[in-house]
């Protein structure tokens, strides 16, 4: 590797990075969108929501991991504020320790929103992964038994439950939640928040009807939040998604660097072809 | 060397616990429930165990000045603070004020950072890749240039073909290739339980 090129490799992250901050704060404009033109996983997650009873209780299994969790933060807190704006009453668990951590910060949150406090319980952190999900689906623990809806959920257990919200990270996701509690409760729908990384894994399960929705791309999260209607629960959710300029910025820079990289394999493949041939 | 107290177990709570799923019964439902009580018991005591174990070979490697001294002091000094925040008297425990601030102010923001990293990271993997690897890696980075293209953030028409695009390929080439891995696991798992079970290969020597 020449100098240069040595410079380069430890300049273009920087000037990326400051380029990236200085376009964090402009708008869009008008020939970018951040919502995904197909807005079926937002359409699925709305009919999905439509579809929950009257005063519904949502199991949310919160186990985002921190590394992620930037990427669907915007959209679990629009997620949340819409489930409250709809009457849900939420009950929170953890299984991961990550997941738990960032569960007491988003109810806490909720509380200095002043979110209505009899509408939410928290059921904690249940350790052992996968058991703890079996667990689970034979009962339920509030950590403070004060209140109808604790009450409600440590008498009847999952048979309370309306529905299941699962906000996925890398160490536990909807996968899980649909092969250890799905065949175990009645036919309750389960949809889920999910970093794009596991896309891939929780895409047969959306399509093969196990989940109801997914929201698991910036994009979907993107559709989902721009139909909300929260009313005064507005203040629940993010003033303000990711920035569309650096994500766009941010992907052309990758398009280069990789295509630079691609070309130049070719080129010189080519070249090599050329300096073989006895013509 | 044949252990057949440890198969005879491994039968016993795998087919209690596939009969509950199968069979309401309460009876037999208690019984997987000590099953499954004690499978998070010790999943909690192993996490523990890690931890710990964590904590002396830092501490180890501090007192006998070896590997990385700066990180080990490092870890040591953020499992005190969060243990101290959240154990010292009248704290509540990972409830406490002190506990989020770590957590909201610290954790996130630097776990956020470590895996924005991945950007550049994995930019220069793929050009070393290209570079050492085969027509496999040209490939990988040409899916990858492809990936890239359709996720961009476009409006208008052109947006929604990208979009359309991009949703062909996640259900169509990409969803057949992880359906597939999934039920491969799936079936060797299975094939894995069942020898296992039945006291046949390596779990068993």
């Amino acid at each position: 590797m020449t100098d240069r090129a040595r410079l380069l490799g430890r300049v273009l992250p920087l000037v990326l990075v400051v380029a990236l901050a200085a376009a964090w704060p402009l708008e869009a404009p008008s020939w970018l969108r951040l919502a995904t033109p197909d807005a079926g996983a937002a359409v699925s997650m709305r009919t999905a929501l439509d579809g929950l009873p009257e005063d519904p209780i949502v199991l949310v299994g919160f186990d985002p991991d921190i590394g992620t969790y930037a990427e669907i933060r915007p959209t679990v807190r629009g997620l949340l504020a819409d489930l409250l704006a709809r009457d849900t009453r939420l009950a929170f668990v953890s299984l991961t320790p990550e997941g738990r951590a960032l569960a007491i910060a988003e109810l806490a949150r909720l509380r200095r929103g002043e979110a209505n406090l009899a509408r939410l319980v928290d059921l904690g952190f249940v350790p052992g992964a996968e058991a703890g999900l079996v667990d689970l689906a034979r009962g339920l623990a509030p950590t403070t038994p004060d209140g109808a809806l604790a009450r409600t959920l440590a008498d009847e257990g999952m048979a309370a439950v309306d529905g299941v919200a699962v906000i996925g990270g890398n160490d536990l996701g909807p996968r899980s939640w649909v092969e250890q509690v799905r065949p175990r409760v009645d036919e309750i729908p389960f949809v889920a928040v999910t970093p794009t990384i596991l896309l891939p894994e929780v895409q047969p399960y959306v399509t093969g009807g196990q989940l109801a929705a997914v929201l698991a791309t910036p994009r979907d999260g993107a559709a989902y939040r721009d139909g909300l209607d929260l009313g005064n629960l507005s203040r629940l959710a993010e003033e303000r998604g990711p920035s569309t300029v650096p994500i766009l910025l941010g992907l052309l820079a990758a398009i280069a660097v990789l295509g630079q990289a691609l070309g130049a394999r070719v080129l010189g493949k080519v070249r090599a072809a050329r300096g073989r041939d006895p013509a | 060397m044949r252990r057949p107290t440890l198969t005879a177990l491994v039968v016993l709570i795998g087919v209690l616990l596939l009969a509950d799923l199968l069979v309401v019964n309460s009876v037999l439902g208690q019984a997987a429930g000590v099953a499954v009580d004690a499978a998070i018991l010790v999943a909690a005591g192993a996490a523990l165990a890690a931890v710990g174990a964590l904590a002396v070979r830092r501490a180890g490697d501090l007192w006998r000045r070896r590997g990385d001294p700066v990180g080990a002091a490092l870890v040591l000094i953020g499992m005190g603070a969060v243990l101290v925040a959240g154990l010292r008297p009248g704290a509540d425990g990972p409830a406490d004020p002190a506990v989020q601030w770590i957590v909201a102010a610290l954790l996130i923001p630097i776990g956020a950072t470590l895996f924005g990293l991945l950007f550049v990271t994995t930019l220069a993997a793929a050009r070393r890749s290209l570079k050492t690897g085969g027509r496999e890696a040209a490939i990988l980075v040409g899916a990858a240039i492809v990936a890239l293209i359709l996720l961009l953030p476009l409006a208008g028409a052109g947006g929604a073909w990208l979009a359309a695009a991009g949703a062909w390929a996640l259900d169509v080439p990409i969803g057949a290739v992880f359906r597939g891995l999934l039920i491969g696991v799936g079936l060797l798992t299975a094939v894995f339980a069942a020898r296992t079970m039945l006291g046949i290969g390596a779990a068993d020597d």
